[in-house]
């Protein structure tokens, strides 16, 4: 079944490698982009760390793409309400009431840099990581399995829904329900949008229920899985190795070494 | 501890998933009819109120990180905590039998909306720089002129925008309750 995730399949290293890792890896990147302030230093871990990755991981072309889709209504937001409005002396241009200051770009391109780290390295474990696997190993360390299976069917059931949602503009646009003009009226048509999906929705609950307890979903007890995640003793050292990194930058930090 | 055991039955774990799918399909829909709402907590808000307010946090905290995970809202990972208090309220104004009437539904939208932008303008202010990279940010931009500070222009514009979006939020989600059947909603009912 199509499933709208960031997941691109390929038979590389960096796919292969436990989910665990590959979360203790993003969250080094989450921990050193919050605790570096520099713009260079974060630009740099940008080009030095994830680029790599996403090489290795076979994913380069997809991952600069997604990356840019992500961060360009930031950085243009940013620059902009920074720029202009953010306190500085150092104007660099005049426009009427309102000047463009040094210190605000500064400011933004601090955020973006700051921000190209973050989604880009939660993009990454996105795009090299199954999502039930994901989810497979977080029940393996003891996440309740009901959280696995709430994200895990949203995750398939979206699309479905997606397509009833424009199914019921369609039949309502057919019936006569005018989708354009003025606001107060758009308003006014919220409700037979809306409650035709809400409800046709809730009403089917029953079946997916007792589908489910036919298949013993509240039986209490252990389970084994069809699928099978692979790890290794190195791969374990590399995860308390990465939390230590994380934790050595949360105490530069706090003393004041981070740059 | 048994009152959350008894929120979370099969049924309501087969509604959690369709709540967030509805959130996404929702809130897809009002943009590509261009009604300036997000109703992308609809769902959330429904559980709330049928189940309770754990339940309700559930699905609140999860749907943020089914949006990050599709990649549609990546995001929306950082107002987890904010989604999660949103499906709660909407179980407390219900327990409090606010969602009988429809002008106290509305209300409960309004305060529901008003403690949110609180809550989300600290974090578009200090972990994204005073911005969402959404259309909102114009409003941003617009307070920030008017000379108010990064905190200021979040909450400020988070003021403009919640309220009214929980309101009707709220007053679409008794609507669907006075069309539900008695013995269905029943089935969630804790009592």
């Amino acid at each position: 079944m199509s499933t709208p995730t960031l997941y691109i399949p390929r038979s590389s290293g960096l796919h292969a490698l436990h989910p665990l890792t590959k979360i203790a890896m993003t969250g080094v990147f989450f921990v050193a982009a919050a605790t570096l302030s520099n713009v260079w230093w974060l630009l740099a871990l940008y080009a030095v760390g994830l680029l790599p990755l996403a090489f290795w991981g076979q994913v380069f072309r997809p991952f600069i793409k997604s990356n840019a889709l992500l961060i360009w209504p930031f950085a243009l937001s940013l620059f902009l309400i920074q720029g202009f409005f953010a306190r500085g002396t150092h104007v660099l241009l005049q426009l009427g009431p309102l000047s463009l200051k040094e210190e605000g770009l500064w400011l933004a391109a601090h955020f973006t840099a700051r921000l190209l780290v973050w989604l880009g390295a939660a993009a990454l474990m996105m795009i090299v990581t199954r999502p039930d696997k994901l989810m497979l190993s977080l029940i393996e360390r003891g996440m309740p399995r009901q959280i696995a299976y709430i994200i895990l069917t949203s995750l398939q059931i979206i699309p479905r829904f997606q397509d009833k949602a424009q199914g019921i503009l369609d039949a309502q646009r057919s019936r006569g329900l005018e989708t354009e003009g003025s606001l107060i009226h758009r308003m006014r048509m919220l409700v037979p949008l809306v409650a035709p999906l809400i409800l046709g929705s809730v009403l089917e609950l029953d079946e997916r229920a007792m589908a489910l307890e036919a298949r013993a979903f509240s039986r209490q007890g252990p389970r084994t899985s069809l699928t099978e995640l692979a790890d290794s003793k190195s791969q374990s050292v590399l995860r308390w190795g990465f939390l230590l990194v994380m934790l050595a930058l949360i105490a530069a930090r706090i003393v004041g070494l981070t740059p | 501890m048994d009152r959350i055991r008894r929120e979370f039955t099969t049924l309501t774990l087969v509604l959690i998933p369709v709540a967030i799918a509805i959130n996404v399909a929702v809130g897809q829909l009002v943009q590509s009819v261009k009604i300036p709402l997000y109703l992308d907590s609809i769902g959330t808000v429904l559980v709330g109120v049928l189940v309770g307010p754990w339940a309700g946090a559930l699905t609140g905290f999860l749907a943020n990180f089914v949006w990050t995970i599709t990649g549609l809202f990546p995001q929306a990972v950082a107002w987890a905590g904010v989604a999660a208090i949103i499906g709660a309220l909407a179980g407390a104004f219900r327990t409090g039998d606010w969602m009988r009437v429809w002008w106290k539904s509305i209300i409960a939208g309004l305060i529901t909306g008003i403690i949110a932008a609180v809550l989300s303008a600290p974090i578009a202010a200090y972990v994204f720089g005073g911005v969402t990279g959404t259309g909102t940010d114009a409003l941003v931009a617009a307070f920030r002129s008017a000379g108010l500070d990064m905190l200021g222009a979040n909450m400020a514009q988070g003021a403009v925008s919640d309220p009214i979006d929980k309101a009707v939020t709220f007053f679409i989600i008794w609507a669907i309750l006075q069309a539900l059947p008695e013995h269905f909603k029943a089935r969630f009912s804790q009592e």
